[in-house]
């Protein structure tokens, strides 16, 4: 059981500010970690009625404990049906998925994703990752997708180091014209600011900064350079005591996914 | 003559001095003529694991599964494989977390990637230094889903798919398979990879029930299995229970793999275990944090850790005794019929490993 008592961290913060990007009634795609939180803290709070699917082809399950794996029981608890993979991600690409959430180790200027390793050798990185998993998948077929990790000049570099899925890849038109279904991402969400991409040349922009933190501190945790919106830059709205109190007790009550590697 | 002419890019970053190597995953001609020459006959197939693996796992095989991660995978036939020492094989990773205990072994050279890892436990240290060691080599990269339509291409008898999946990252650059095009049919520029039909050489799949000819049962997700059985060259088809043909045509409504698929069919209970058999069993929390935590510290801790849980125990039954028992089977079914929502709602806090802390339970 969790200290209801103590101060939000940086990950309940998170899964609360993602979770404010779901509309009510909406069909939600979602990947592994803080996005699952996410998503039902929102459907424990202001979207009682979206249908969250998961790339292992649940769809619509009841919510049950947090999900180890999104092919582990609480992905598919007593859905309707459980599709195939490859038709799970044919959702994506036939437009009926409306939004999706995405972790990443890497994102860069222009929302390009990288979850394979962190290095310029691929036959010799200093790490080796996960690889895409279904990474590429959502992020090349989703209407609108929202990424979701911590803020470090590392994880924020200005070239990822490797591609695993693409953004907004070199700015302007370049998605369209690499032949991607759907806008890409719409939202970079980290702890320290929600950011989205100015519509001409998709650079990464500051839309709204966690209060305390300010354009230079966002800035000083970006290895690239920011945009800035015109005018003052609006403070993220705050996680209420109710919304943090349903993710101890009810959302992830084990801290899963909302306790800070130590 | 060389048969196919890769994506030379790719072949250059992966430093691929000879194609052939990647030939028969695409090699459609010989997978028809293997299905050919399989028994078409309504036959017992029943044997033990260990015919089925010594009869039909090759030094040099394309390997993959059904399952998904640590869900339905069909890791005590794995585990045999690795006891009985096969070599040089190639393992198709999605969706799939498990080549790492046949690196360790020297049995997998080859890896066609697309996830490693364990999801929020998170990345696996093993293959990390497996690969700067250049125990194992990539041969291709993948995305889940490229994967799950290059199978899915074979089940529906097409050479391959357009996929907008993939196009405009680095796995097109690391991929042989896979060729951007021209969209043949549009006006503008519309590019699309081509993803070709994948056809493995030996795939084992876990199954809640099978009968002695090889129909068999998948209760849960069905993430990629229907789709490998139709294209695999061999299938081993393992189950919880062997069941009178009468029993899957009147009873079992679901996902059914066909009898003329399978070359082997095993009585297997537990054949998930360490993993999650939907519906039978939990996943054994412990002795994954064991192997990604313990294991991932050091090549040595990775092969004392298999070393004491695969050749350490002879079967499937052996290694449920390790893990607790009857304890741990009534555990783990109160668990995973709790997860699916057939059982009381219970508490899931349990004892985790850490590197500092080992309850000695599994459950």
């Amino acid at each position: 059981m969790q200290d209801l008592n103590a101060p939000a961290n940086p990950l309940e913060t998170l899964a609360y500010i993602i979770a404010q990007q779901i509309n009510d009634h909406s069909i939600v795609y979602i990947g592994t970690g803080i996005p699952m939180v996410a998503g039902i803290l929102a459907k424990k709070t202001h979207a009682p009625n979206i249908t969250i699917v998961y790339e292992s082809g649940g769809q619509d399950p009841i919510e049950g404990d947090m999900p180890w794996s999104v092919g582990c029981p609480f992905t598919w608890r007593k859905s309707p049906t459980i599709m195939e993979m490859s038709y799970s991600f044919a959702q994506c690409y036939n437009g009926y998925v409306d939004i999706g959430f995405l972790g990443f180790a890497q994102v860069d200027m222009y929302g390009n994703v990288n979850t394979h390793m962190i290095g310029k050798d691929f036959h010799h990185p200093k790490v080796r990752m996960t690889g895409s998993g279904g990474n590429n998948d959502l992020s090349s077929l989703t209407e609108k997708m929202v990424l979701v990790g911590l803020q470090t000049p590392d994880k924020f570099p200005e070239k990822v180091d490797f591609i695993t899925s693409v953004g907004h890849l070199t700015g302007g038109n370049s998605r369209k014209e690499a032949g991607l279904i759907g806008n890409g991402p719409a939202a970079v969400i980290s702890p320290w600011g929600v950011y989205d991409f100015e519509p001409v040349s998709k650079r990464m922009r500051v839309k709204s900064v966690t209060p305390g933190v300010t354009f230079e501190i966002a800035q000083s945790l970006t290895g690239f350079e920011l945009l800035k919106p015109e005018g003052e830059i609006p403070q993220t709205k705050l996680i209420t005591d109710d919304a943090l109190k349903i993710i101890r007790t009810q959302v992830d009550p084990r801290g899963v996914f909302t306790t800070m590697p130590t | 003559m060389a048969k196919y002419t890769y994506n030379q890019e790719a072949v250059d970053n992966l430093k691929l001095s000879d194609t052939s190597i990647l030939d028969r995953l695409i090699d459609f001609e010989s997978a028809r003529e293997a299905h050919l020459k399989k028994e078409h006959a309504k036959k017992d197939k029943r044997m033990t694991i260990g015919e089925a693996v010594s009869a039909f796992v090759q030094d040099g095989d394309i390997l993959t599964d059904g399952g998904f991660s640590y869900v339905r995978t069909p890791h005590q036939a794995f585990f045999e494989i690795i006891r009985q020492g096969k070599k040089n094989l190639q393992m198709i990773g999605a969706p799939n977390t498990n080549q790492t205990f046949f690196i360790c072994y020297g049995d997998v050279e080859y890896s066609h990637n697309s996830y490693t890892g364990a999801e929020m436990r998170g990345i696996d240290k093993v293959y990390d230094r497996a690969l700067k060691a250049g125990k194992v080599k990539i041969l291709s990269e993948w995305s889940h889903g490229g994967v799950a339509q290059g199978f899915k291409a074979a089940q529906l008898g097409t050479p391959g798919f357009f996929s907008k999946q993939m196009l405009g990252s680095d796995l097109v650059r690391y991929n042989p398979y896979l060729k951007v095009i021209q969209n043949p049919l549009k006006a503008d520029k519309d590019p699309v990879v081509f993803v070709p039909a994948l056809y493995p050489d030996v795939a084992f799949i876990h199954c809640h029930a099978a009968d002695k000819y090889g129909n068999a049962y998948i209760y849960g997700p069905a993430v990629n299995d229907l789709a490998v059985a139709a294209a695999t060259r061999k299938l081993i088809i393992t189950a919880e229970e062997i069941v009178p043909e009468n029993d899957i045509r009147y009873n079992k409504q679901g996902q059914i793999i066909p009898f003329f698929y399978a070359d082997a069919v095993v009585e297997m209970p537990f054949g998930a275990v360490p993993g999650n058999m939907p519906g039978y069993y939990y996943w054994s929390r412990q002795w994954w944090e064991k192997c990604m935590r313990f294991g991932g510290a050091s090549d040595e801790n990775i092969m004392a850790f298999c070393n004491e849980w695969i050749m350490g125990t002879k079967n499937q039954f052996e290694f449920v005794e390790k893990l607790g028992g009857a304890k741990w089977i009534a555990e783990a079914r109160r668990q995973t019929k709790a997860a699916e929502g057939d059982n009381e709602d219970i508490d899931f806090s349990y004892e985790e490993y850490t590197l500092t802390h080992d309850s000695g339970l599994y459950y």
